[in-house]
């Protein structure tokens, strides 16, 4: 063996092994801000083609702290009728037909949620739009989560806005 | 192998694991829908509101349910997650005791009864389907119609649509209706009404109109009829400067203890006291109610010192007694518990009726009008008659439906036994109890909170029962039980919608649904005197005797009434407020007693009576008296005591009992530290000037607090706190506390936020001190923090931000009032009893300091209310959970800079002060010490 080889290796090796487990990592925080939802919705199609507010769907942002997602009803009010061969529907119809509501997968996903209040309510009310927070959810044929929701961001708008940035305010 | 080589495999199989578990797919959190939305405004987050009924004891109070949105185990449903009374309510004016504050670990609880049983051949259970029981039940009549036996229906207390409905089925299926059973039948009370007044019934009384009340042994505040229904009359009472009360008996309850003067009475000597007083009355008064007077002539003439002597009350007392008493305006006086529960409880309760009609109480304050619904229930000597019954074995099915006979019952009944002399028996019940055990078919009933139904507690008073959530196993309520059984197709719903309907019209019935009770006029009750039944009994009245050594005393308990909310997991949680014990039992014997027999709390004692001998620790109970023992009637085997034949009520008394000292010493978890204030600050420092010190300046490290809009402030009446712990348990389910165990608790590390600290005062009286976190605006805690979790916030409030805390606890050490509560452990609460969690506020996890914050989740969403109208919170919007459920409203809260507050009106009292008020840690919490000489010479 050349003098200086194991040395290379193991730098080598070490090096190629956090490239590997950063791309992991990356890989991992895009399927987690866009995971595979039980069924393919799309939000460009239905914002941007069919024309339906956010408010159709998530019904209480402007009424509670959670924006609610729409139950499996609301959908079946359009999808009884439209689209009924294309397979996604078909999923849909299925979950309807066995009163199996849809297992979506979160993708705004508060980190610590047990400890942090959010009220969606209260930030409508305060004059923001959906999109300042979402992002444009109208171009996006799956649903991403645009911002980091870390407590650095949520504050550093609170401090421009002259919300509260008291601890007790979102700390519950 | 070569070092080098070694850390090369090393390198590899520890890069080869990293990156496999990297691979693992981390479950992603779901987000669940609903299928089909629920009809009204419902929103996720904003709670729900429905008014119904609690049915933890007979009082029946109405209880409002908080309901909650929420997913669990990945379903979204609506689940009840807090119980409040219902504003207004006539019964118990939107306060709910500490049992009916624990309704939902009834509700929740992991030991329900899940599905309908059978005992097959072998003598197991096995679960069966409705139909298989129900068949059974058919078959069962059936073959004791053939065989010419009896059938009974035995119940607890039950008013009402289910009354009727039960009269009907059993009617209808040849079934003898037995009278209920009930621990407290009060019994005494009842019969010394019928023959006194001849109304066989409890009345009901009207404290608050009072400006004299004696009370003879009545546990008015823990387990008498309607124990909220009394706290608060008594709060209101209260509130007249000249009200005063005394309080005889011959244990030591809660109630006696908040008693302007408690004087302590030798068991069974009640009768005297009575006659002492109306002949005294007598000849102060000038309103006499003419027949009553010669037979209180008649009545045999005790002097001074002899009436002293048999009752064991100085000469001062009584003398004192009967000048307030005479001086009274509007006496009451309310005799029961356990001085109607021996054998000369009926004439004490004679003697009472006598009393109330003599100083025309029954005018106003002892009202029958209103009377309580006791008229169905009865007694022991009903009991017995069952035994023989069941004992000639005559008995065909025997239904026992939501009540436990063979705990409540002697053990000496061997009631077991008995019910298996029966062709079927038939269990009714929420929770598999010794009763159930023994039963051949076991049909689980839904919870009040999963059902349909009405009650009526007391006269012209009907409550509604509705459900707050779909029946979570595969229960049925009583109602739809009988009406399939009756094979009616309809259900109990469609029962009592066209009995509401046909009764208050389809207007009246939405009315009483949304309110959750209906209050009708009664007509007004004129009690007649009668003479002849009243004088022959006063003739025929022996004089007591007081050959009964060492007396035992079995008393009721405010935390498990007869026995019936053990089952409720925060009840053993929270100590008792007397001795502060929480779980397991003991028995209290006074000082005297205990330096006697060398005894020192926790040491074993053997207790000896003529059939039964316990081992219990001991606890030293200052004021019990010298010939009493104490031990709470659910905490053992029940023992069998006298039945009175004329009445049937069975005595609480177990005479001539034997102590002796086994040695042993117990782990018994005494949660309070010491009772003696020792002039620490806690309490009202009694100096002439005792308020507070406002003139001396505290030194400030730092600057002043700026309180924009709001400073959130407390304020305490220490007169009016009675010790009932209602706060402690609804403070546990508003704020998902953890329940530790009776391991922790010997550790000291019992979590509740709020808790009532007992103390003696100046006057060795009993104090009880509700202490949370006092919010201090120069809190101790708050600098300490290494990393900042513990702040002083805008609004006045002491804020521990949960994830940030790292468990330093260096808070905790600082805090002087030792409030701090440590999660050394995950105590999440056990499934299904975490379905009640409050979705409002954080579940924490070890490792993380916690306390009272002023319920933080209530300010914030009162504050969201008023922003969305655009205003500032009013005084009254935000009531933290012990504030609302104080049946005394002794607890007040509010924003300390809206003058107009009541808070604030009540801090500028001269009563007003702060606890450890020298420490200079400026309090938000101000307590008001008992108005200065409360204790007449």
């Amino acid at each position: 063996m050349k003098k200086g080889i194991a040395p290379a290796i193991i730098i080598l090796y070490i090096f190629s092994f956090m490239v590997f487990v950063s791309l992991i990592g990356y890989f991992w925080q895009q399927n987690r801000k866009t995971p595979k939802q039980p069924i393919n919705f799309s939000h460009q199609l239905h914002v941007s083609r069919v024309g339906l507010a956010c408010t159709h769907c998530h019904y209480s942002v402007e009424k509670s702290p959670a924006a609610g997602i729409p139950p499996v009803q609301t959908c079946m009010n359009c999808h009884q009728a439209v689209a009924t061969d294309r397979p996604e529907i078909k999923k849909l119809t299925q979950y309807w037909e066995e009163k199996i509501p849809i297992p979506w997968k979160r993708v705004y996903v508060l980190p610590v949620r047990n400890y942090v209040y959010f009220s969606h309510k209260r930030h409508i009310k305060g004059g923001l739009q959906c999109v300042n927070c979402h992002g444009n959810v109208e171009v996006m044929p799956v649903i991403k989560q645009v911002p980091e929701l870390e407590m650095g961001w949520c504050v550093s708008c609170h401090r421009v806005k002259n919300a509260p940035v008291d601890c007790a305010t979102c700390h519950k | 192998m070569d070092r080098r080589d070694f850390l090369k495999i090393l390198g590899i199989t520890s890069g080869t694991m990293m990156v496999s578990s990297c691979g693992v797919d981390k479950a992603s959190e779901k987000i669940i829908p609903y299928v089909i939305p629920p009809d009204e405004d419902v929103y996720p987050g904003n709670p729900l509101f429905l008014n119904t009924t609690c049915t933890e004891c007979p009082a029946n109070c109405g209880m409002q349910v908080e309901i909650n949105e929420k997913v669990y185990h990945d379903v979204r449903s609506l689940y009840p997650t807090k119980l409040e009374g219902i504003e207004g309510h006539p019964l118990n004016e939107g306060t709910l005791c500490m049992r009916g504050q624990a309704g939902l670990f009834r509700l929740y609880s992991p030991d329900r009864i899940q599905r309908t049983m059978m005992r097959h051949d072998q003598g197991n259970f096995r679960v069966a389907t409705w139909k298989e029981a129900l068949t059974r039940i058919e078959e069962g009549l059936n073959r004791a119609k053939q065989d010419g036996k009896k059938n009974a229906y035995f119940s607890g207390r039950t008013t009402g649509s289910l009354s009727e409905l039960i009269d009907r089925f059993c009617r209808n299926k040849d079934i003898e209706r037995l009278p209920e059973f009930e621990v407290f039948s009060y019994a005494n009370i009842k019969r010394a009404n019928e023959m006194v007044f001849r109304r066989p019934q409890i009345p009901k009384y009207h404290i608050e109109k009072a400006d004299f009340l004696l009370t003879i042994g009545a546990d008015i505040f823990e387990t008498h009829i309607s124990p909220v229904s009394h706290s608060w009359r008594f709060a209101r009472a209260r509130k007249n400067e000249n009200f005063s009360w005394y309080h005889v008996e011959p244990n030591l309850s809660l109630t006696g203890v908040q008693a302007t003067r408690r004087l302590s009475l030798r068991p069974r000597s009640e009768m005297v006291l009575l006659t002492f007083l109306l002949q005294t009355v007598l000849e102060q008064n000038e309103r006499k109610n003419n027949p009553g007077i010669t037979i209180v002539r008649s009545l045999p003439n005790y002097p001074l010192d002899e009436v002293s002597s048999l009752t064991g009350i100085s000469e001062t007392d009584l003398r004192s007694l009967a000048t307030s008493f005479g001086n009274a305006k509007k006496p009451l006086v309310i005799a029961g518990g356990v001085s109607t529960a021996h054998q000369l409880g009926l004439e004490v309760a004679v003697l009472t009726s006598l009393l109330q009609w003599i100083m025309a109480m029954t005018d106003e304050l002892v009202d029958f009008s209103q009377a309580e619904s006791y008229e169905s229930i009865g007694t022991f000597k009903d009991v017995e008659s069952l035994n023989e019954q069941l004992d000639q074995n005559t008995m065909g099915v025997l239904f026992i439906s939501r009540m436990d006979p063979v705990s409540m019952l002697p053990a000496v009944f061997k009631f077991s036994r008995q019910i298996k002399k029966a062709q079927l028996t038939v269990g009714l019940s929420d929770h598999m109890n010794d009763t159930v055990r023994e039963c051949d078919v076991i049909l689980p009933l839904s919870h009040s909170l999963e059902s349909w139904g009405d009650s009526q507690p007391c006269r012209g008073l009907t409550n509604v029962i509705q459900p707050a959530i779909d029946p979570q196993y595969d229960t049925r309520s009583e109602g739809d039980i009988l009406l399939q059984l009756l094979n009616n197709e309809s259900t109990y719903k469609n029962f009592l919608f066209e009995k509401w309907n046909k009764n208050y019209g389809d207007a009246g019935t939405k009315e009483m649904l949304k309110t959750g009770y209906r209050s009708d006029p009664v007509p007004k009750v004129m009690v007649s005197f009668n003479t002849l039944a009243v004088s022959s009994f006063v003739r025929h009245m022996e004089k007591p005797n007081f050959n009964y050594g060492v007396v035992l005393c079995l008393s009721p308990s405010i935390r498990s009434y007869d026995g019936r909310s053990r089952d409720l997991k925060l009840m053993q949680e929270i100590p008792d407020p007397l001795s502060t014990i929480s779980y397991g039992g003991w028995i209290s014997i006074s000082p005297l007693t205990a330096e006697y027999f060398r005894l020192k709390d926790r040491d074993e004692v053997e207790l000896t009576a003529q059939e039964f001998s316990l081992k219990l620790p001991v606890k030293v109970q200052k004021h019990l008296s010298d010939n009493v023992v104490m031990v709470q009637r659910d905490l053992i085997p029940v023992p069998l005591t006298a039945v009175d034949h004329r009445s049937g009520e069975a005595s609480w008394y177990v005479p001539n009992i034997s102590l002796q000292k086994t040695g042993v010493v117990l782990p018994v978890p005494i949660l309070s530290g010491s009772m003696e204030e020792n002039h620490r600050g806690i309490l009202p420092p009694d100096d002439d000037h005792g308020h507070r010190h406002d003139d001396e300046e505290h030194p400030r490290w730092y600057p002043e607090h700026e309180h924009k809009d709001y400073r959130w402030g407390m304020a305490i009446d220490l007169e009016s706190c009675i010790g009932c712990n209602a706060c402690t348990a609804a403070c546990y389910v508003e704020n998902n506390i953890p329940l530790v165990g009776l391991k922790e608790h010997l550790n000291g590390r019992e979590m509740s936020w709020i808790r009532i600290q007992p103390y003696y005062d100046a006057n060795d009286n009993f104090e009880f001190v509700p202490m949370m976190c006092q919010q201090c605006d120069n809190a101790p805690c708050e600098p300490v923090c290494p990393v900042y979790a513990s702040y002083h916030n805008p609004e006045g409030l002491n804020v521990q931000v949960y994830n940030r805390c790292v468990g330093t606890r260096y808070c905790s050490n600082n805090c002087p009032y030792k409030v701090r509560r440590f999660n050394w452990f995950d105590h999440r609460l056990v499934e299904p009893l975490d379905k009640m969690y409050n979705p409002a506020i954080s579940v924490r996890g070890r490792g993380i300091m916690e306390k009272c914050t002023f319920c933080i989740q209530r300010i914030r969403a009162a504050k969201d209310h008023a922003k969305d109208e655009n205003r500032l919170v009013q005084d009254g919007e935000i009531i933290p959970a012990c504030a609302q459920t104080c049946p005394t409203e002794a607890i007040t809260f509010g924003n300390m800079k809206d003058t107009e507050s009541r808070v604030y009106q009540l801090a500028q009292s001269e009563r007003a002060y702060h606890a450890l008020e020298e420490l200079g840690t400026e309090p938000a919490v101000n307590y008001l010490g008992k108005r200065g000489n409360n204790h007449e010479a």
